[in-house]
């Protein structure tokens, strides 16, 4: 549903463990989420390198979603916290490049919550669109 | 790779039925698909994981010659397993296939057919970029310990374990509580049949404790596991029991003890004692000790008095016990009673109500009491004696405490005094009025009667010097000389005539030398020592005594009654003034000159500082002025005896010990008490001379100098949050009662003379003052139990145990709690006396429970009974799912209710639920017999009015009927949602195990697989997966423990190939890794300079393939280079 012409692409990163189960249960329950978020499996948040983030931006996504599960709750111990700590560097690094630290956003969304998933996919949208296509000098 | 080099992908998009072609186009997609380069084939079919689609995937990898395979349906989570399958069978490895979730992440999300087209298109892209990047990966095997774990002893636990014991291994049955059981073990009868439940759960707990292999351990917590499937680590804490496997279960313990606490078993509707077993049948069959934690009085008390004990005691009139009890750890009882300075009464948790507990005037009142009731106390026996002697040096606290512990311990000692009176400090430093000189000695003759030898009018150093005491045959020296000297006040005139050292006048006092008093006399600081001279001087005859300190009253060091007792005397205070100079005439005082002082910031003790105000001085007449400043450690003997001389001194002039074993450098000589310490106060120093009695039994045994047992205070009390203890109301709610008042003697007689001020409580201010204990700690530590046990089970010295338990797989089962219905106010619980729960009615129904399962209320009756079902359950506010055993269990109560009275029983109730085999033959039964049904949730539950015919009334609306109605009746049962149990959210966080948005444990797959979770080798079973009857508890439970044997048998588990691993020759070895992985599976191979990653520590997360600078880590299955391919991929459409 391009409006303005303006169809975003938004890369969401999802734990194996978490996120991935709650969209899998927002799926089940039937919950409508955009369908400008188009989800990469990996085993855990903190297997998100920076590079796929910034590749995923270069590549033509508007918008990159990271999501893993609720701290304490970690499949593997530790790994959303080191994600935390990435993505506070990432946004960093964004804004040095002229790209709102927005479009970058970290969620924790756990194997029950779907609908959490399904309404950050919701406002994720709303606020790219907001922000507009992301142009890139090359 | 095919021949050419260049990979052939097979492309398959199932339709799942509607449910995936419903949405998304898959004509489109799989056209979309087969333009895409290095796709050989592309098709669409009905359901990609029946046999045919299968079939599909497997002919085309044989007849087209593929190499990677891409399936676009479910979830891998449902079908990964089951295409890898397909494909391994055609001799392809199974890891050259990708699964695209195109229902539960496309078709099922998303109602616009384009969009969600459109995205299936982009996702597929991406899949087909990736696989060509996959490589062949191979799963290990690895072998599976054949113990296993059940954690939570309800039924299901029970039920797991015996089926488990039934394939010869070993099975441990981890319960936190006292007793296995679980919530069944409260209930009375089971639905439908109606059969007693202790009947089929008891044989059922004794058969399990009885089978071998199988081994229970209650009151245990698991506090880490670690590992993966086939082979965890559990670390278990086993909480100490404090009674041991000889407890006979007689009772006689029970009778003893002076603490009683709800009984959580029976819902807080019975109480029981500290010492207690759960219930009869409870199994291990022992007694136990509920100890929380320590009384803080305990804790703070320097020689770790059991003052909540003899509290406790005294409160219960057993006063001879009382006295016993302080005797067992307190050297100085008659002392203590009356000059401690309390640390235990600061810490009292009763001051979080309104006052502490008089602690020390119980403790007084109950010394006095035993002098006047029961002669002469019998001197403990030491249950051994050893040869060696031990010389002490000193009389005062520290001294005498010390000789008291090692007489305990079996070692004579001799002490030296350097004056002709024994106590040191208690006796030259403390008044007669507020320690009379006989008390003193009933504590000195009591150690003396315990084979301790005094030599008075000794000084060490001089008459006596260290290298003689080694030579007489002392094994170990203890030095406690204690701080007998004052400190000047260097300002000018302090050597006229009529300035005198505090210390040095109170000695002189005690010693009976006579000495002049002034007629106007000023004492110069607000400690401890300057009232007690102050207070002297008074008695002595003086005629006006003005107390000089530089603050103000709230920072006087003095204890605040000490200061009160001073001025209802007649003393006089001068707050913020400091001496300046000592004004004198022909070489006597005239006077004081001060200045006055304001408080500025706040300085390391926490006391404001005092600054000088610049030309306020001012003079005051006096013709006596008392230093009383402080005091130091008397050292002479250091330079007398060039033997102790070698002693070491701190930086402020004390003798320098190691603080946790009190030695000194010198090899055999110990010191304490002030004159290591500085001045501090009489209990402090007995807490010294108890620690280094225990170095000093451990020195002279050859023992290292670790491993203490004697108190010492922590530097924060620990203490429960909000309460005293774990079942008590918060502070808030317990009711006021104030501080029973020392009795005093009058003022004006007071100083005409010597008599001890204070008077003693009577019996009954002493109980009453003691019943204000709140019993924190429940166990108080009074030791009645242990005398009282014949068997001589109690132990309480019993430690916790930690155990490392090596399971190939876990059960949890960890049940249910009750749902809290007091935060539903209009139902009134909590509030209303006669609204109960479920639970707490069933155990009114049980034989063994409160009422001996009579049904009553205030000890009658009730003439008509309401049935609250779906409290908490089905409801949007709290919890919304049915927690589906209350309709069945509420009609078991109408059937009781009706067997056991001539009640009237109404069911208000939403929906009738009776699912189970033999349900809806019960309710059809329970109807017959005659049960008011009313359908509709109830409004309200209030008091009844005056006259009404029932104690309370139910207000709903009866919507069958379309009528509102207004139900009077006598008890409100409430059916509570089921929630989960206590501690198993840490639970689950220790295990990694997802919940559900309901809050229990999530299972793998809700149909397929109930009983599995997202974690290999870790099962759930009963209620800790959701609310379930004893029937579905019981078949999970079995379930899950023939899965796991099915494990068992085959001996190995499949090892996930999702592994990193470090390309050594891009290793930079800067380590980063090595300190990330949250499994330590990274070390370091110093010859090589480069991280190894050990493989079957490793769980395949990838945090370290991330943080790699040099990209040396390579994630099987999830490489850097298939995860950019994807990335491509899934933004080129």
């Amino acid at each position: 549903m391009p409006e303005n012409g303006f169809n975003p692409k938004i890369v969401g990163f999802l734990c194996n463990w978490c996120a991935y189960s709650g969209a899998d249960l927002a799926g089940v329950s039937r919950i409508q989420s955009s369908p400008t978020l188009r989800p990469i499996r990996v085993m855990c948040s903190g297997r998100i390198d920076p590079g796929f983030v910034f590749t995923a931006l270069k590549s033509g996504a508007d918008g990159v979603l990271l999501a893993g599960c609720h701290p304490g709750d970690c499949h593997y111990s530790e790994g959303n916290y080191l994600c935390l700590r990435r993505t506070l560097m990432m946004k960093k690094l964004l804004g040095g490049f002229g790209i709102d630290e927005e479009r970058l956003r970290l969620e924790w969304i756990s194997a029950s919550e779907g609908d959490k998933y399904s309404k950050v996919s919701w406002e994720m949208e709303n606020r790219i669109r907001e922000l507009g296509p992301l142009e890139l000098k090359q | 790779m095919s021949d050419e080099g260049k990979p052939k992908v097979g492309f398959y998009v199932c339709h799942c039925g509607t449910n995936i072609a419903g949405t998304v186009n898959v004509d489109e997609v799989s056209d979309y698909v087969s333009g895409l380069p290095g796709v050989s084939v592309s098709r669409n079919y009905q359901f990609m994981c029946s046999e045919p689609g299968q079939d599909l995937i497997e002919q085309d990898i044989r007849e087209q010659g593929l190499d990677r395979v891409v399936v676009a349906a479910c979830s891998p989570m449902m079908h990964e397993l089951t295409f890898r399958g397909a494909v391994g069978r055609t001799g392809l490895n199974p890891y050259l296939f990708q699964m695209v979730n195109v229902r539960e992440h496309c078709a099922w999300i998303h109602s616009d057919p384009a969009a969600a087209t459109g995205k299936a298109i982009a996702l597929c892209n991406a899949a087909i970029e990736r696989v060509v990047h996959q490589e062949p990966l191979f799963a290990s095997e690895a072998p599976i310990y054949p113990d296993t774990m059940v954690i939570g002893a309800g039924i299901a636990g029970i039920q797991a374990a015996l089926d488990l014991a039934q394939g010869g291994n070993q099975v441990y049955l981890v319960e936190r509580d006292s007793t296995i059981g679980g919530n069944m073990a409260r209930f009375d009868k089971t639905f439908p049949t109606l059969d007693c439940s202790s009947c089929i759960l008891t044989p059922k707990m004794v058969s399990v404790a009885q089978t071998e292999n199988v081994q229970i351990l209650s009151m245990s917590d698991i506090e880490e596991v670690s590992g993966y499937a086939g082979n965890f680590r559990v670390r278990v804490r086993k909480r100490a029991r404090y009674v041991t496997d000889a407890c006979t279960s007689c009772q006689d313990c029970i009778a003893v003890c002076p603490v009683t606490v709800p009984s959580i078993f029976d819902m807080g509707m019975a109480s029981r004692t500290a010492i207690h077993k759960t219930f009869p049948q409870a199994i291990p069959n022992s007694y136990l000790i509920e100890k929380d934690e320590r009384p803080p009085c305990w804790s703070a008390c320097p020689i770790g008095q059991e003052a909540a004990g003899y509290v406790a005691l005294i409160g219960d009139g057993r006063f001879a016990e009382a006295a016993q009890l302080i005797r067992k750890s307190n050297p100085l009882p008659v002392v203590c009673g009356r000059v401690c300075y309390h640390p235990c009464e600061e810490q009292c948790n009763r001051g979080f109500v309104e006052e502490p507990i008089a602690i020390q005037h119980l403790k007084r009142f109950a010394l006095d009491w035993e002098a006047q009731h029961n002669g002469e106390v019998k001197v403990p026996e030491p249950p051994v004696r050893h040869s060696e002697k031990v010389a002490i040096v000193g009389s005062g606290p520290a001294g005498l405490a010390c000789a008291h512990n090692l007489a305990q311990r079996g070692y004579q000692s001799t002490v030296y005094e350097r004056e002709e009176v024994l106590g040191g400090m208690l006796a030259l430093g403390i008044p007669a009025y507020r320690l009379p000189r006989e008390q003193l000695q009933q504590d000195i003759d009591f150690i003396r009667r315990m084979g301790v030898e005094f030599q008075t009018g000794v000084a060490f150093g001089r008459d006596v010097t260290l290298e003689q005491l080694r030579e007489t045959g002392y094994g170990a020296i203890f030095v406690a000389t204690g701080a007998h000297r004052g400190i000047a006040m260097h300002v000018p005139g302090e050597d006229l005539d009529g300035v005198v050292d505090a210390v040095q006048f109170l000695h002189n006092k005690a010693l009976g030398e006579s000495q002049p008093v002034g007629r106007k006399v000023a004492v110069i600081g607000g400690g401890n020592c300057g009232i007690d001279v102050a207070r002297t001087i008074l008695r002595e005859g003086a005629e006006e005594v003005t107390v000089v300190y530089r603050r103000t009253r709230v920072e006087m060091p003095c204890e605040e009654h000490e200061a009160i007792d001073a001025e209802t005397e007649g003393i006089r205070f001068l707050f913020l003034r400091a001496p300046v100079e000592v004004l004198g005439k022909d070489g006597k005082v005239t006077g004081l000159r001060v200045i006055e002082m304001e408080l500025g910031e706040p300085d390391d003790t926490g006391r404001r500082r005092p600054i000088p105000i610049e030309g306020s001085e001012h003079d005051l007449g006096f013709d006596m002025v008392v230093a009383s400043i402080g005091q130091r450690a008397d050292l002479d003997y250091l330079e007398d005896d060039p033997g102790a001389g070698e002693m070491q001194l701190s930086p402020w002039g004390t003798l320098d010990v190691d603080a946790e074993t009190f030695a000194t450098n010198l090899p055999g000589v110990f010191a304490g008490g002030d004159a290591v310490s500085g001045p501090a106060t009489v209990v402090a120093a007995m807490g010294a001379g108890k620690r280094a009695a225990e170095a000093i039994d451990k020195y002279l045994r050859g023992q290292p100098l670790e491993g203490f047992e004697t108190h010492q205070v922590p530097a924060e009390i620990p203490r429960v949050e909000g309460r005293p203890h774990r079942y008590s109301k918060p502070y808030e709610e317990i009711e006021r009662v104030p501080r029973t008042q020392m009795p005093k003697l009058e003022a004006e007689t007071r100083i005409g003379g010597w008599d001890e001020v204070e008077l003693g409580f009577t019996e009954e201010q002493a109980v009453a003052e003691a019943q204000r204990c709140l019993h924190c700690g429940v166990c108080v530590d009074c030791y009645q139990c242990v005398d009282a046990c014949k068997p001589g089970a109690v132990d309480h010295s019993m430690k916790d145990e930690v155990d490392h338990l090596d399971v190939g797989q876990i059960m949890v089962s960890t049940g249910y709690k009750q749902f809290d219905p007091s935060v539903i106010p209009q139902y009134g619980y909590g509030r209303l006396e006669n609204v109960i729960t479920g639970l707490e009615f069933e155990r009114m129904l049980s034989s063994t429970g409160p009422t001996d399962g009579k049904v009553l209320i205030d000890g009658e009756a009730p003439r008509s009974v309401a049935i609250l079902h779906c409290v908490g359950s089905r409801d949007e506010n709290y919890n919304r799912y049915c927690s589906r055993v209350c309709c069945m269990y509420a009609l078991k109560f109408a059937h009781l209710v009706r067997e056991r009275t001539e009640a009237e029983v109404y069911q208000f109730y939403i929906d009738m639920r009776a699912f189970g085999k033999g349900y809806e033959e019960f309710y059809t039964r329970i109807m017959d017999e005659g049960t008011t049904m009313v359908r509709g949730k109830v409004a309200e539950v209030i008091e009844a009015p005056e006259g009404s015919p029932g104690k309370l009334l139910v207000k709903a609306e009866d919507t069958l009927l379309g009528v509102r109605r207004e139900v009077p009746v006598d008890l409100v049962i409430l059916c509570p949602a089921m929630v989960p149990s206590d501690g198993s959210e840490e639970l689950r966080q220790l295990l990694h195990l997802s919940q559900s948005a309901d809050g229990f444990l999530l299972e793998r797959h809700p149909k397929l697989d109930p009983i599995g979770t997202a974690s290999d080798g870790i099962y759930i079973a009963g209620c800790a997966q959701g609310p379930k009857d004893i029937p579905d508890t019981v078949a999970q439970a079995s379930a899950a423990a023939s899965k796991m044997l099915g494990w068992m048998a085959r001996g190995e588990m499949t090892i996930d190939p999702i592994k990193a691993e470090v390309q050594e020759e891009l290793c930079g070895g800067c380590r980063v890794c090595n300190a990330l992985c949250p499994y330590n599976a990274i070390s370091w191979v110093e010859d090589k300079k480069v991280a190894r990653v050990e493989e079957a520590l490793c769980k395949g997360c990838g945090i370290c393939v991330a943080a790699c600078p040099a990209s040396a880590i390579v994630g099987a299955g999830f490489t850097d280079q298939q995860i950019y391919a994807e990335i491509g991929g899934l933004l080129a459409v």
